[in-house]
């Protein structure tokens, strides 16, 4: 479930984003002094970017009823923009997934200077006014990127991670930072000398549809469930 | 699980991604991780004259559900390797 940009007002008394704490969100980093562009219509400038767990927030600290928020599953793609000839400043570059299909209706939205249809938007790009700061806001994209996997993958997610054999591949997968519980070491870095036989044996023994199967050489302490 | 594991084997290697919006991406793989979510460095965007706008940006994540096709490198692709996973993952089945 894909929903685009939308606007967003709720705000504090003193002006800051309201989370939906309730349900779990949380708070991951705040930026002032941050600039958006949204496709090509001009930048609105002197904002502050809040980035949650479920969410990126853009607020205007001018106008108390400008604002516009992204869920995480909504963003396709996220980079660091410095080309020049891309966009004249430096800038965290989004795509955002609006769930509809291509059309061109945005181009004539463009033309003028009023968005008209913010679940059209499919660019935004966040600038700091600190560009020093493009990369820890990239990583923090990241993380929060992560933690919004696709909703239908839950149910798959939940077994892919079960080390049915003994403790002692466990802590050596763990290791190699595939604790999923711990969401900054959760990419798979390079680990150098990667041994992909054993990949393949812990994908042959993780694998569901082998629990009942033949393959009880690999189980062979009787821990098979 | 299979691509997860090939993918992560093919760390600092050049690879295009191409998206579900036809964006193809060429770039170093950084780092894949269990959705598929792949960041690339040094990223050149493939077709240049139809996406003039971001021609070329330092470093990208690309959200694992908008990938259509990731397009490896030949010398990168173990042809055993793959032929015994996919074995293994078909006896299964």
């Amino acid at each position: 479930m894909v929903s685009g940009l939308r606007s967003f007002t709720h705000r504090t008394q003193t002006g800051e984003a309201v989370l939906d704490t309730d349900n779990g969100e949380e708070l991951m980093h705040v930026q002032a002094g941050v600039d958006i562009v949204l496709n090509n219509f001009p930048r609105h400038s002197h904002g502050t970017l809040y980035i949650s767990t479920k969410q990126v927030i853009w607020l205007s600290d001018v106008d108390k009823e400008k604002g516009y928020a992204v869920d995480f599953l909504s963003i396709s793609l996220h980079a660091v923009s410095t080309d020049p000839e891309t966009y004249p400043v430096p800038c965290i570059y989004t795509q955002i997934d609006t769930g509809a299909g291509e059309d061109d209706s945005d181009n004539s939205d463009s033309e003028c200077n009023v968005i008209q249809d913010l679940s059209k938007i499919r660019e935004m790009r966040l600038i700091p006014s600190d560009p020093t700061q493009l990369d820890t806001l990239f990583e923090v994209f990241c993380e929060c990127a992560e933690l919004n996997p696709e909703p239908n993958d839950e149910e798959e997610e939940q077994h892919d991670w079960v080390f049915n054999t003994d403790q002692m591949e466990d802590e050596e997968a763990e290791e190699e930072g595939f604790d999923s519980q711990n969401p900054s070491n959760s990419l798979g870095q390079s680990n150098g000398n990667h041994d992909l036989a054993r990949t393949v044996l812990e994908l042959q023994i993780n694998d569901k549809r082998f629990e009942d199967a033949e393959e009880m050489e690999n189980n062979g302490d009787g821990t098979h469930r | 699980m299979l691509f997860f594991s090939y993918f992560k084997d093919l760390v600092g290697r050049e690879v295009t991604v191409e998206l579900k919006n036809d964006l193809a991406i060429r770039g170093t793989l950084h780092s894949v991780d269990q959705y598929l979510n792949i960041k690339l460095e040094n990223t050149r965007v493939v077709d240049q004259d139809k996406y003039p706008h971001m021609l070329s940006v330092r470093n990208c994540f690309i959200r694992g559900s908008v990938v259509r096709y990731v397009l490896l490198p030949p010398e990168g692709v173990d042809i055993e390797i793959l032929h015994d996973a996919t074995r293994r993952e078909a006896r299964g089945g």
